[in-house]
């Protein structure tokens, strides 16, 4: 039997591409999208997940206003291993908090059907960390966060990791599930030329809201604006060596600071 | 005229680029350097992308890739201060798959995948640099056997290449020349390599190469009897292209590193960059680049459109070789104390100074690239 995966993948704003206007608000307009960095690891978590069951099959399922029609972002989510993609496009999700997303996709993962849903454990841009829980809430379905490394699968069941303070659990997870992964978990793997050849002739399907039939429920929540914190003035402090003496005036400067 | 690369091809760009930040490289490249050795670890994480047989066709499980995407890989590499130079023997595998035996054939291709080092055309001799046609190295028939005796040298990668192609004249003919190649397993008894201690291309070797009654058979022969000679000036072009793409790359590199130094670097209270006889120098430089990238993109897309010709190779050569050179000796300038002690762009400088001499010197092309522009107008 194929395991069915779906791994949420968002695009967020290229970073370096962000520039800060004076009063500390984002213009992101010339910022190119790109894979949320956390996700890469959701991917390459359900490209390990297929490698151990052999037989699956993963749909990378996005979120987002029209920045998903970005033909090269969509070619470089299918070139690092999903067999599918799904976009779910509308333009009044393009700040779309965690509530409504989660409520979005468990509206489309019941639509695909699937076995098992990998998520980062946040977002490159809001790192609200809530989607997979919340995901895992709607959907009523075991659901964990935090995982640090997969140790087996079959098409029943998973056995994974996770890193606590100070020991590391050990969890069998009876699919179906949602998991969300640690950003230690892997590092992605580098898509090869051939993967992005390969890339542009994957399916992508696109759903709208309304066809999708997503309850239109009022947020609990409401974004009201994204800022940049204030660059703090450096104090330029420079303390040589690493005696006694020196720590003692480091933990003095940081007990001014802090009071 | 659309500049813009399609999403495969800046996909593959950002895939280099990714392979090029994750690690420091740059220290490997200093080691690999210093010890005249291989970078093998590098070109094995850029074959396992698959870009070692990029251009070779699908049928043989390759991608097809022309030489404008190769370019783009390239000047991304160069950015980041890669030794591109290493990787001239990639179009390798279409050459031995358009002249070499099925016997040939497999032991290239066995290599893929590995990063290893396959095989190069040993040409040059003492008496034969430029002058081809005076080499010395004769292939004498004797008991069913081909027996290879001569002296190459300035063989590049010679140390660790597996095999070699060698040329060599049949000592039956010693009035007609007839130039034929011989595929050489570089095991065999009777060859002898004496390293020379290049001042740049370092992370690839470079030998004197002594044949001494080397026995070969006449399945070893590489493409036909007699055809030498045209079959490498068929490479020349394409070899000539990949220096001016690799001497590009490595410009900007060094280009970009001295512009940040120069935003930076305060003398007399106000940053270098500010000064107007700094700024000369990066107003030159980025005219010398902006040169350099429009000649080997254009040169790519002739190369992939069939309308090459080898006037186009030479001038991209030599003016790459030349402008390369000028840019990043204006960045070592800009660098100051910097540049000259142990920076990066004096290995550039080294290795640049190498190319406006190996891969045909300046002066031929001047040479081919005069006789092709007039022959338009005969």
């Amino acid at each position: 039997m194929t395991m069915k995966i779906i791994v949420g993948c968002k695009l967020v704003p290229e970073e370096q591409d962000i520039v800060v206007q004076a009063d500390g608000s984002l213009d992101v307009s010339r910022a190119t999208p790109k894979i949320s960095p956390f996700d890469l690891n959701a991917i390459e978590a359900a490209v390990e997940v297929k490698g151990l069951v052999g037989e699956a099959h993963i749909t990378a399922l996005s979120v987002g206003d029209k920045t998903l029609e970005n033909s090269k972002a969509r070619k470089d989510i299918l070139s690092r291993g999903p067999d599918a993609m799904t976009a779910v496009m509308d333009d009044a999700y393009t700040h779309l908090l965690p509530e409504q997303t989660a409520e979005v996709m468990a509206t489309a993962a019941r639509e695909i059907g699937f076995d098992l849903i990998l998520c980062g454990d946040g977002s490159g841009d809001l790192l609200a960390q809530q989607v997979g829980t919340r995901l895992g809430a709607l959907l009523d379905v075991a659901t964990l966060s935090g995982v640090s490394k997969i140790v087996s699968a079959d098409n029943g069941k998973l056995v994974v990791e996770r890193a606590l303070e100070s020991e590391v659990e050990v969890l069998e997870v009876t699919l179906p599930a949602v998991i969300s992964v640690s950003a230690d978990i892997n590092t992605p793997a580098i898509p090869g030329m051939k993967a992005i050849l390969a890339a542009g002739k994957k399916p992508v399907g696109t759903m709208t809201p309304s066809a999708l039939g997503v309850a239109q429920g009022t947020a609990s929540v409401e974004l009201l604006e994204t800022k940049a914190p204030k660059q703090k003035e450096r104090l330029n402090v420079m303390i040589e060596g690493d005696g006694e003496d020196q720590i003692a005036e480091l933990v003095s400067h940081l007990r001014k600071i802090l009071n | 005229m659309d500049f813009n690369l399609s999403d495969e091809q800046e996909l593959f760009v950002a895939g280099v680029r990714e392979l090029m930040e994750r690690e420091n490289w740059e220290a490997y490249f200093v080691e690999c350097d210093e010890k005249h050795e291989y970078l093998l670890r590098w070109v094995k994480a850029l074959a396992e992308l698959g870009i070692d047989t990029m251009l070779l066709p699908e049928e043989h499980d390759g991608m097809d890739a022309g030489l404008v995407t190769l370019t783009a890989i390239w000047e991304e590499l160069g950015r980041h201060g890669a030794p591109t130079y290493v990787l001239y023997q990639l179009p390798g595998f279409n050459t031995v798959l358009r002249h070499g035996t099925q016997e040939q054939i497999d032991k290239i291709f066995a290599l893929r995948g590995t990063g290893e080092q396959m095989w190069n055309s040993a040409i040059t001799e003492p008496s034969a640099g430029s002058d081809v046609g005076s080499l010395k190295t004769t292939y004498t028939r004797k008991d069913g056997k081909v027996y290879l005796n001569g002296h190459k040298c300035f063989i590049t990668s010679s140390s660790h290449c597996p095999y070699l192609v060698v040329m060599a004249r049949d000592s039956a003919s010693p009035d007609s020349p007839v130039f034929s190649e011989w595929f050489v397993d570089m095991s065999k008894p009777g060859i002898k390599l004496n390293p020379l201690d290049e001042i740049g291309l370092r992370m690839d070797s470079c030998c004197e190469v002594i044949f001494d009654n080397v026995e070969l058979e006449e399945k070893d022969m590489f493409g036909s009897e007699g055809n030498g000679f045209n079959r490498v000036k068929e490479e020349f072009d394409a070899e000539r292209f990949l220096v001016a793409c690799t001497n590009y790359g490595i410009a900007l590199c060094a280009f970009e590193d001295a512009a940040k130094y120069a935003n930076q670097r305060i003398q007399f209270g106000e940053a270098i960059g500010r000064t107007q006889l700094i700024q000369e120098k990066f107003a030159h430089m980025a005219i010398k680049l902006n040169a350099m990238k429009n000649m080997v993109y254009e040169t790519a897309w002739k190369c992939d459109n069939g309308t090459v010709n080898s006037g186009d190779a030479a001038m991209c050569k030599y003016f790459c070789a030349n402008a390369a050179f000028e840019v990043v000796d204006s960045a070592m300038q800009v660098l100051g104390g910097i540049g000259i002690t142990g920076h990066r762009v004096g290995r550039f400088w080294r290795d640049l100074r190498v190319d406006r001499v190996s891969g045909g010197s300046d002066e031929m092309q001047i040479l081919t690239l005069g006789r092709q522009v007039l022959k338009k107008y005969r």
